[in-house]
C-alpha cells in the first residue's frame, strides 16, 4: 500500500484538546501485573493439572516420529550403557583404580544425563515455545516446571535401565566386589528428589536467562560440559591424592551437588555404605536454596516473558 | 513501516488542563461530508458531548471496563543489518561483526481511551497500524513500553492463535488448551463435547495435529478458545476462515459468548461485521487514534480514506484523514487520589 510519508503534519492547525477523564480505580487491576509471590505460588498451584498433562503428553509422543517410537526410550540407556561396557570393560580394560568402575561409571553417566537433559529443556523452556506464551495466560513458572517433570518422567526408564545395569554389568570386572541389592538402595529415591529440586531451581533461573538473552544457551552446553568433568563421573576423587592442589581440589568436589548425588548413590549401590553425611547436606543445601533463589528470580521477570524479540 | 513512522512527530495524549474551541458539536473547517453533520457526528459517549470539554470529568467507576491510560508499544527486534543505526563509530563496526543489532518498530503511540460496560467496540485499521499490537497490550501478553492498561478482569483473546502441540493428537490438544486456559480437569470434561461439536472434527480428533489442514487446525484452535466464557472478550479478525458450515456454528457460539461478556472488542476489516455488531468504532492508524465514536460514521470515514489510498490519491485520503482527526476528542485518563491500580488480581 502506498502510504503518503506523512499524514500528520507538524504543524497540526488544530488547538491542544484533551479532556481528562477522572476514575475511581479501585474496582480495576493493571492488566499483566504479576501477582505477589504468595499469590503467584498458588496460581502455579492451581495449574498443577496443566503442568502434569503438558509433560505427560510431551513424554509419551516424544519419539512418535521414531519407527520403534516409545522403545527408544528404554532403548537408548541401553545402548548407551552397552557402550560403556564396550569401551571401558573390554577394550581398555581400565578401571583408573575404582572397585566397579562399569557401575560406577554407569552411575556416573546416567545420573549426570538426568540433570543435563532436565536443565536444559527448562532453560529452552520460555524461549522455545514462544507460542503457547502468547497464547495463553498462566502463570509462566508453569512451562519450566512442566519441562522439568517432563524429564523426570522420561528418564523413569533410564533409572530403570541403569538399576538392571549396576546389577548386572557392575562387578564383571575382575577385582571387582559382588554387587546385590540391600535397603541402602532406596537411598536413590530421596536423592533424585533432591536433584528434582535442584534442576528446577537452575531451570527456573536459566529460563529468565535464556529469554532475556538467547547468548545463554550457548553458554550452558559449555558450563554443563565442564560440569560434567569436574564431577568424578568418570574417574575417582582419590587420583588428584599427591597433586599439588589436592586439598583445594577435594574442597570444590565435596560442594558440587553432583558430586554428592553421584557419591550417595555410588556408596549405597556398588559399595553397601552410607556416604559421608556432608554429601547429604551440601546436596540439600544446593536444592533448597536454589529452588527458592529461582522461583524468586523467575517470579520477578514476570512480565517479560511474552516480549517478541 | 518504521521509517514512515520514524519521521512523524510524537503527539502527546496527555494534553491536561487543556481548552477546547472545537467541540463535537460544532464541525470543523474541513467539513465538506453530509456525514458530518453534527446530528450525525457522535462523540464517544453520547453523553460526554453535552459536558464542557475543559472541566475534569468523572466516570461512573462502576460501569468502567478497561481503561487504557497512554500506552504506547515500541518493539525492539533482534535485526543483522541495523549496525548504521549505532552512535559511535565502534559501535556500528561491532554490530556489523557480530550482526545482532536491535531495530526499534514504533507500534502505538500514547493511546489513551476508557471503555464502560456493556460496549461493543470495532476497531479498525490499515495493515501495520497497530491494531494487534493494541489486542496484545489489552490481554497483557506483552507490557507497554509507557502507560498502562486497566480492566476489570484479565481481558481474553479469542482468535485462532491458541497454541498447540503438533504432535499430540486433536484431542490431546482440546484438554491441554483446557487446561492452559486454566480450568479444571472437571470444567474439561464438562467443556469436551462442546468443543468437539463445534469444531466439526470428531471424525479426525485421534489423529496427530500435523495431519491437519491448515482450516481444520484453525477450527479446532477457534473452538477451544471459545470454551471459557470471559467478561471482557477480543475477538480476533482471522475467524473467517472455515467453511460456510463452519462459520454458522461459530456465529452462534460467538453471539452465546458475547451476549454473556460484559464487553467486546472486535477487531475486523470486515466493516459490515463492524457496523453490524458493534456500538462503537475505534479507528487506529500508523499507532495512534484516529477516530473515536459511532460505527455508521467511523467506517465511512474509513472507507473513504482506504478508498483514496488504493486509487493513489494521496491528498484525498490526506485530506479524508485530518478532517477525521478534527472530529476526534481526545481523552488522558486520570484516577482519583490513591486509587490508581497496582495489583494483579482482585481476589488478592
Amino acid at each position: 500500500m502506498a502510504a503518503p510519508k506523512r499524514l500528520t503534519s507538524v504543524d497540526d492547525p488544530r488547538p491542544e484538546r484533551s479532556h481528562v477523564l477522572h476514575l475511581d480505580g479501585s474496582p480495576l487491576i493493571r492488566v499483566g501485573a504479576k501477582p505477589g509471590l504468595l499469590q503467584y505460588l498458588r496460581e502455579v498451584w492451581a495449574f498443577r493439572h496443566f503442568i502434569i498433562y503438558d509433560s505427560h503428553s510431551r513424554v509419551s509422543s516424544s519419539n512418535t516420529n521414531d519407527s520403534l517410537g516409545r522403545l527408544w526410550m528404554v532403548m537408548n540407556p541401553i545402548l548407551n550403557g552397552f557402550a560403556y561396557f564396550l569401551v571401558f570393560g573390554l577394550l581398555l580394560q581400565t578401571s583408573r583404580g575404582v572397585d566397579n568402575f562399569i557401575g560406577y561409571l554407569v552411575i556416573g553417566v546416567f545420573m549426570f544425563r538426568y540433570t543435563t537433559t532436565s536443565i536444559n529443556s527448562s532453560a529452552r523452556s520460555i524461549a522455545g515455545q514462544q507460542s503457547v506464551v502468547q497464547a495463553f495466560n498462566f502463570p509462566r513458572a508453569c512451562l519450566p516446571l512442566a519441562a522439568s517433570v517432563r524429564e523426570l518422567f522420561s528418564n523413569v526408564p533410564t533409572f530403570v535401565i541403569m538399576f538392571l545395569l549396576v546389577l548386572v554389568l557392575g562387578d564383571v570386572m575382575p577385582g571387582d566386589d559382588p554387587i546385590s541389592v540391600s535397603w541402602l538402595w532406596l537411598l536413590f529415591f530421596p536423592v533424585v528428589a533432591l536433584s528434582f529440586m535442584l534442576n528446577i531451581g537452575l531451570g527456573l533461573l536459566l529460563a529468565r536467562a535464556v529469554s532475556a538473552y538467547e547468548d545463554v544457551k550457548h553458554l550452558i552446553s559449555f558450563a554443563t560440559r565442564i560440569w560434567f568433568y569436574t564431577s568424578a563421573v568418570f574417574f575417582a576423587t582419590n587420583r588428584f591424592e599427591g597433586t599439588p592442589f589436592e586439598d583445594e581440589i577435594l574442597a570444590i568436589m565435596h560442594v558440587n551437588p553432583m558430586y554428592c548425588v553421584l557419591d550417595i548413590v555410588r556408596q549405597a549401590w556398588l559399595y553397601d555404605t552410607f556416604a559421608d553425611p556432608s554429601r547429604w547436606i551440601v546436596l540439600a543445601s544446593w536444592a533448597v536454596g536454589l529452588l527458592i533463589i529461582g522461583t524468586i528470580v523467575f517470579w520477578q521477570g514476570e512480565e517479560k516473558y511474552g516480549r517478541e524479540k | 513501516m518504521s521509517t514512515q513512522i520514524s519521521d512523524r512527530a510524537p503527539r502527546p495524549a496527555k494534553r491536561l488542563g487543556s481548552t477546547s474551541a472545537h467541540s463535537p458539536d460544532a464541525p470543523g473547517e474541513f467539513v465538506e461530508e453530509p456525514d458530518d453533520d453534527p446530528a450525525t457526528v457522535p462523540a464517544w459517549d453520547g453523553d460526554e458531548s453535552v459536558i464542557d470539554d475543559s472541566a475534569p470529568q468523572q466516570v461512573d467507576p462502576s460501569d468502567i471496563a478497561v481503561a487504557v491510560d497512554g500506552a504506547s508499544m515500541v518493539y525492539r527486534v533482534r535485526s543483522g543489518n541495523e549496525y548504521n543505526s549505532a552512535k559511535t563509530r565502534l559501535g556500528r563496526q561491532f554490530k556489523r561483526v557480530t550482526g545482532a543489532g536491535w531495530a526499534e518498530v514504533h507500534a502505538l503511540d500514547r493511546l489513551s481511551f476508557v471503555v464502560q460496560r456493556g460496549e461493543s467496540v470495532g476497531v479498525i485499521g490499515t495493515n501495520g497500524s497497530g491494531k494487534s499490537t493494541l489486542m496484545k497490550l489489552l490481554t497483557g501478553k506483552i507490557r507497554a513500553t509507557s502507560g498502562n492498561v486497566y480492566a476489570t478482569s484479565t481481558p481474553i483473546m479469542l482468535g485462532v492463535n491458541a497454541a498447540l502441540v503438533k504432535q499430540l493428537s486433536g484431542r490431546e490438544n482440546i484438554r491441554l488448551g483446557c487446561l492452559a486456559m486454566g480450568l479444571t480437569p472437571e470444567e474439561t470434561k464438562a467443556k469436551y463435547e462442546q468443543i468437539v461439536e463445534l469444531s466439526g472434527l470428531r471424525d479426525s480428533l485421534h489423529l496427530p495435529l500435523k495431519s491437519y489442514s491448515s482450516g481444520m487446525s484453525s477450527r479446532l484452535q477457534f473452538a477451544i478458545a471459545t470454551a471459557v466464557d470471559p467478561d471482557i472478550l477480543l475477538i480476533d479478525e482471522a475467524l473467517n476462515t472455515g467453511d460456510a458450515q463452519f462459520r454458522a456454528r461459530t456465529k452462534r457460539r460467538l453471539d452465546e459468548v458475547r451476549s454473556q461478556a460484559g464487553c467486546v472488542f472486535l477487531v475486523s476489516h470486515s466493516l459490515g461485521t463492524i457496523k453490524q455488531m458493534c456500538t462503537r468504532a475505534l479507528w487506529i492508524e500508523q499507532g495512534q487514534l484516529l477516530a473515536d465514536g459511532d460505527p455508521e460514521w467511523v467506517t465511512s470515514q474509513y472507507q473513504e480514506y482506504t478508498g483514496h489510498q488504493a486509487n493513489n490519491r494521496p491528498r484525498s485520503a490526506k485530506i479524508a484523514y485530518e478532517r477525521t482527526r478534527m472530529q476526534l476528542n481526545p481523552v488522558s485518563v486520570d484516577f482519583l487520589e490513591g486509587t490508581r491500580p497496582h495489583r494483579a488480581s482482585l481476589s488478592s
